[in-house]
Order: structure tokens, then C-alpha cells, then sequence
């Protein structure tokens, strides 16, 4: 039954879908979090860059 | 100059230094991984029964295990959390709980798919499947709990409590084939495996695939932390703004 139900042929199609399911998972995942890391930086850019501005304007 | 008080000089712009250090990661991780579906598609001996499906075995086995250590970091993590109280932990404990069920969820899927053509059947209701799919739900819980509490203190406390007790799932998955007649094949790694159970070059790349989804997750888990760190101190900054500003 065992051998039956699995000969090379037919199973193929399986394994293609559960690697490449996993990498769709492994590529989202990481492009999620690597857009989530630079619009933070982003921020912190823009913050740092109001606070100097704010500084330099108690300053004068 | 910037104001040292403004909270952006302290422990998140660290983490923003070493950005290159985390692609740097990712590339060397990203280069085993290659590494690594070439000994899975091409150097790894063909099983004699199941053919080439047998290779998901080469995925789907080390993301159980890392899953299982993503979940040993939530308790550890949870642990220290409940102890010292300290948000650190909290931030490690809710990246790893993430990559653990990102890591489950893929166990889930390989699983069924492995199984369709080996047992004629998607999903069996035996003991390591159901008690899988419970720690999944279990995780997946953790995260709903986060999400629907009130403040950071309450999501962190209450998730650490689900995080300690959840992982008392972990061993039962892990030894239910051999506490139960399974489906589920035996364990063919591992101290109570027997042995010959696995081909001497099978073993070789399931323990690079291993070590390089060990990489990959540590990235991950690197990445998530940091970036936690980064986005509760710029809250706390904004907040800081907001309440000093004078009424209009």
C-alpha cells in the first residue's frame, strides 16, 4: 500500500508546493519586516531631524 | 547636537547601528540556505519507498525543532519576564513566540502535504498531530491575549503566564509517538530513536538544514527584537512630544 500510493512520479507536485509554501512564508515574513524596520529608522530620521531644528531655534 | 533627554540617543539607535550587521546575517544565512537546497534537491540519496517526497523531511523536521526552541525562548523569556519585570524579556519572549508559530505553522502545512500521498490522508486526529496543532493554538492564543490588553504591562504579564504554561506542550509533542500509537512515524533522531532508523548521509543534511534554519530563525529573531525596541522607544518618544507640547 505504502509503495503504491507513492512512486516518484505523482509525488513531485507535493513536494514543490510544500517547499515553495514555505519559502512564500519565509520571503513575506522577512519583506514584512525588513519594510517595517526601515520606516522606522525613517522616523527616527525625521525625529531626530525636528528635534535639532528645534534646538538650533531655542538656541538663536 | 541632540538633546540627551529626547530618548533617541540611547538603546534603539544602537539597534539602528547594526542594521548592516542583520543584512549581514541575512546574506551569510541566506548563502547556507542555498547551500542547503542543494544537499536536499540534489546531494541527499533518494528514499527507497516514499521516493522524493521523503525530502521534506529535510524542512519540515527542522522547523518542528526550531519551533520547539522558539518556545523554550517564550518560557525562558516569560520566566524572566514575570521575575524582574523588565520589558526586554517581554520583546524576546513575543519575536520568538512569532517565529514559533511562523515555524509551526510551516509543520502544519509540510505535514498534510507529506501525508497525502505516504497515508492516503490529509490530517490524522492522532497524538502528535492534535497536540501540534493545540500548541499552535496555544501560541496563537498568546498573541490574541496581546492584543486585546489594555496596556503593555497587562499584554506582557498575561502573555507570560500563557507563554510558561503553553511550553508543558512542547515535551508532550515531542514524546507522543513514543507515549502513544501514532500515525506519525517514530522518531528517527534523538535519544530514544533507535538506531540505523536514518541513512548516515540523510542524517548529514538534516543536520545542515538544521544549523542553516537555525541561522535564518536567529535572524528573524534579531531582527524582531531590535525592531520591538526601536518601535516601543519611538512611541515613548512621541508620547514625550505630545505631552510637553503647550495647549493651544
Amino acid at each position: 500500500m505504502l509503495a503504491l500510493l507513492s512512486t516518484p512520479a505523482n509525488n513531485i507536485p507535493y513536494l514543490f508546493f510544500a517547499f515553495a509554501l514555505a519559502w512564500v512564508i519565509f520571503f513575506g515574513l522577512l519583506y514584512v519586516t525588513t519594510r517595517r524596520h526601515v520606516e522606522i529608522e525613517n522616523e527616527i530620521r525625521i525625529l531626530k531631524d525636528e528635534l535639532n531644528q528645534g534646538q538650533s531655534n531655542d538656541v538663536e | 547636537m541632540i538633546n540627551k533627554t529626547n530618548g533617541l540617543n540611547s538603546e534603539p539607535t544602537s539597534l539602528v547601528g547594526n542594521t548592516k550587521l542583520i543584512y549581514a546575517s541575512i546574506f551569510i544565512s541566506s548563502v547556507m540556505m542555498v547551500v542547503n537546497m542543494y544537499l536536499i534537491f540534489v546531494w541527499a540519496p533518494t528514499e527507497r519507498i516514499m521516493g522524493h517526497i521523503q525530502r521534506i523531511f529535510y524542512l519540515h523536521v527542522p522547523m518542528a525543532w526550531l519551533a520547539f526552541i522558539a518556545f523554550f525562548i517564550v518560557f525562558v523569556s516569560g520566566v524572566l519576564y514575570l521575575w524582574k519585570k523588565d520589558f526586554k524579556y517581554d520583546r524576546i519572549a513575543s519575536s520568538a513566540a512569532e517565529i514559533g508559530v511562523i515555524f509551526t505553522t510551516i509543520v502544519l502545512i509540510t505535514g498534510p502535504i507529506w501525508a497525502k500521498p505516504i497515508w492516503g490522508i490529509w490530517w490524522s486526529w492522532d497524538a502528535r498531530l492534535t497536540t501540534t496543532l493545540v500548541l499552535w493554538m496555544i501560541y496563537v492564543g498568546y498573541h490574541i491575549v496581546r492584543s486585546y490588553s489594555s496596556n503593555r504591562a497587562q499584554a506582557a504579564t498575561y502573555s507570560a503566564i500563557i507563554g510558561v504554561i503553553g511550553f508543558i506542550d512542547v515535551p508532550i509533542v515531542y514524546f507522543a509517538v513514543d507515549w502513544w500509537r501514532t500515525q506519525h512515524q517514530r522518531l528517527v533522531v534523538g535519544v530514544t530513536s533507535a538506531d540505523g532508523s536514518l541513512n548516515d548521509d540523510m542524517r548529514i543534511v538534516l543536520y545542515f538544514s538544521l544549523i542553516a534554519f537555525t541561522a535564518l530563525m536567529l535572524c528573524l529573531l534579531w531582527l524582531r527584537v531590535s525592531m520591538k525596541g526601536l518601535e516601543m522607544k519611538l512611541q515613548s518618544v512621541k508620547n514625550n512630544r505630545k505631552n510637553s507640547q503647550p495647549l493651544s
